[in-house]
């Protein structure tokens, strides 16, 4: 593409090592190898080993390993590389052609990988990575020189903001605040986890293959006794239903308190330590500046008692088990702003007057998933024979979950700290400093056109998405201009 | 929709309609493939009614929701942020600062080649927008402003 901007200095464009052609056709290669492996052994089948099938063979690996060589030499020839003043570009492909440019400033990491073929070559594979989403690193060199790799390096140290690199003068150390979990409190985490329907499946699964192994012997050792073991009244469906209940709570308590044994939570300085766990002890330190949001999450077994599990969003710990994004996991609602003042002051704020959607939206809450509930009710009444009109009635379950929902949703916008909360099954209330919004929409169905309602959505980080349907339009409107950020609100 | 800040103005490249046409059609072509399939298998009216069905989806995916998502595409690239608004039944605006795009790719696979269009990806931690379907030449100014004016929102 030759569109220069006068304002974008760019360097020549680059490739990469020559060595590269080898390290691309044997990743091109690598893919091929088991649709190839595939192909020989259907060929194989029927006929067996003989002289044919391994020239066959030899003849399958001579084309594959030439498709691979071309396949190598096109990506080469089609990938380059450009150093700007303030840019990195890429460029590669030929069928789908992507171009990159990443600002330098946004640069997080330059990772170098030296695989056996790298360094049969004396070449290094670059990595640059972004805080951008996706797994993937946002530009792959798969072979550079040495000299190429320091050039790269230099532009992207130059670039960095001068503002991160030294932190704050050291200020007095501040004494380490601790927070820990009890045991009675644990006891409670994990008598109201509702994991149930999790491990309500599983249970039932186990359940199962238990009654089908018994019965199978009963039925061999004693005749008719193993028609007794299989519920045939209502009462014995009772049973096996409560039992197999019983069973799920009983594991989910013992994985609730496996994982959180011993919970601690330190704040120390700029990093919040976390350590849990009775089996293995799992540590974590998460720097207080990648904090994007907290989340109370008010779980249907907790919220009747006041109770609430705290998680924190961090920014890129995406592939962390959730469990190692848990704040603190069982706490009194009306503790939580007292938690956060103590451990994470930047995002201390109450999860309470929040203002409610209008009540002429109640309706709106509770029809789609009544709608859905009288559809699959439909569907069961013609199916299931002798089943009467009664499965209809699943409608209410699906209104009356509609209208949770609407009681729950709510915002709050004060002094740029954001409270957003909704329910699916949980009430969550996420908060956040507006200034911490990844992005931010407004949206109307055609419905809410004419009624003039309107959703809000906000997306802070990877995971948290926080969404009110059915606003006012004029309070949809100026919160979502109200949120709009101009320049960065995190001292630097 | 109301609010204190401007609607975005800019709109995508007319030919995005052509774009989404074709696309459109090789979805449809599937559920053609699925009607004959239907009709074959069965007597009565269910052949009919899977004709009607597919020959409804070919007259949205081609006719009618390219041109309404068409109309109702706009952009725009401020200083402090991208502007987007899109939808057909529903319309969807999406404010995304300077200061929280990591990086920015242009894209263009084979039929965006064919029509000479390409489009725009940038991505935060959150995730990625699109500005999709923009003429070549459009596409790689977009992208190099983002760039730069998410490298300079940092310095302010």
């Amino acid at each position: 593409m030759s569109s220069e901007s006068p304002d974008v200095a760019l360097g020549p464009p680059r490739r990469l090592h020559p060595a590269g052609i080898a390290v691309l056709a044997l990743g091109a290669l690598r893919g091929a190898a088991l649709p190839l492996l595939a192909v020989f052994l259907a060929g194989l089948a029927g006929r067996g080993l003989d002289t044919h099938a391994l020239v066959r063979a030899l003849a399958l690996a001579g084309i594959a390993t030439a498709a691979a060589t071309a396949a190598g030499v096109v990506a080469w020839y089609t990938t380059t590389w450009q150093i700007g003043t303030g840019t990195l570009r890429h460029r590669r492909g030929v069928l789908s052609v992507k171009e990159t440019d990443v600002p330098l400033g946004r640069v997080q990491a330059v990772d170098t990988v030296r695989g056996p073929v790298q360094r049969l070559f004396g070449v290094v594979g670059v990595h640059v990575q972004t805080a951008g989403g996706g797994r993937e690193a946002e530009i792959v060199l798969p072979a550079l020189s040495a000299g190429d790799v320091a050039a790269l390096r230099d532009a992207v140290g130059a670039r960095r903001p001068a503002a991160r690199a030294p932190e704050a003068p050291a200020a007095p150390p501040e004494p380490v605040r601790r927070r820990r979990l009890g045991r009675r409190q644990l006891l409670v985490a994990a008598l109201t986890a509702g994991r149930l329907g999790v491990l309500l499946p599983v249970v039932a699964a186990l359940a199962q293959l238990l009654d089908d192994v018994f019965q199978g012997d009963e039925v061999r050792d004693a005749g008719r006794l193993g028609a007794t073991l299989t519920p045939d009244t209502a009462g014995e469906w009772v049973l096996l239903g409560s039992g197999v209940l019983l069973a799920a709570w009983l594991i989910s308590m013992a994985a609730v308190v496996v994982t959180f044994a011993g919970f601690t939570v330190a704040r120390d300085g700029d990093r919040l330590h976390i350590s849990r766990g009775l089996i293995a002890r799992r540590e974590a330190s998460v720097p207080v500046a990648r904090v994007q949001a907290v989340r109370v999450v008010e779980g249907v077994l907790r919220q009747p008692w006041g109770l609430a599990l705290l998680r924190i969003e961090v920014a890129g710990y995406k592939a962390e088990a959730p469990a190692a994004q848990t704040l603190f996991p069982l706490l009194r609602r009306t503790e939580v702003r007292g938690l956060l003042d103590e451990l994470l002051p930047e995002l201390a704020d109450a999860p309470d007057r929040l203002a409610r959607v209008p009540r002429r939206a109640a309706r709106r809450y509770a029809l789609p998933p009544a709608l859905a509930g009288l559809a699959a009710g439909a569907a069961a009444a013609l199916l299931v024979p002798g089943a009467g009109p009664w499965p209809l009635l699943l409608a209410l379950p699906g209104a009356g979950h509609g209208l949770l929902r609407w009681r729950a949703a709510g915002w709050r916008l004060e002094d740029g700290r954001l409270a957003v909360r909704w329910r699916r099954l949980a009430r969550t209330t996420v908060l956040a400093p507006a200034g911490r919004l990844q992005e931010h929409a407004l949206s109307q169905t055609i419905l809410q056109r004419r009624a003039r309602l309107a959703d809000v959505e906000v997306r802070i980080g990877a995971g948290t998405r926080g969404r009110v349907h059915h606003l006012e339009l004029p309070t949809a409107a100026r919160l979502f201009a109200a949120l709009r950020l101009r320049r960065d609100p995190r001292p630097t | 929709m109301e609010g204190a800040l401007p609607e975005p103005q800019r709109r995508l490249a007319p030919a995005a309609r052509w774009l989404w046409r074709l696309e459109g059609a090789l979805g449809a072509l599937v559920a053609l493939i699925a009607a004959g399939v239907v009709d074959a298998a069965t007597s009565g009216w269910p052949g009919p009614a899977a004709w009607l069905a597919a020959l409804l989806l070919v007259v949205a995916a081609v006719l009618v929701v390219p041109e309404l998502r068409w109309r109702r595409w706009r952009w725009e690239v401020r200083e402090h942020e991208v502007d987007i608004r899109r939808g057909t039944l529903t319309i969807t605006r999406t404010l995304v600062p300077m200061l929280r795009v990591q990086h920015v790719d242009t894209r263009r696979d084979l039929l965006e080649q064919m029509l000479g269009l390409a489009t725009v990806v940038f991505h935060t931690a959150a995730g990625e927008n699109r500005i999709p379907a923009l003429p070549l030449h459009e596409a790689g100014l977009v992208r190099e402003r983002i760039a730069e004016l998410a490298r300079t929102a940092d310095e302010l």
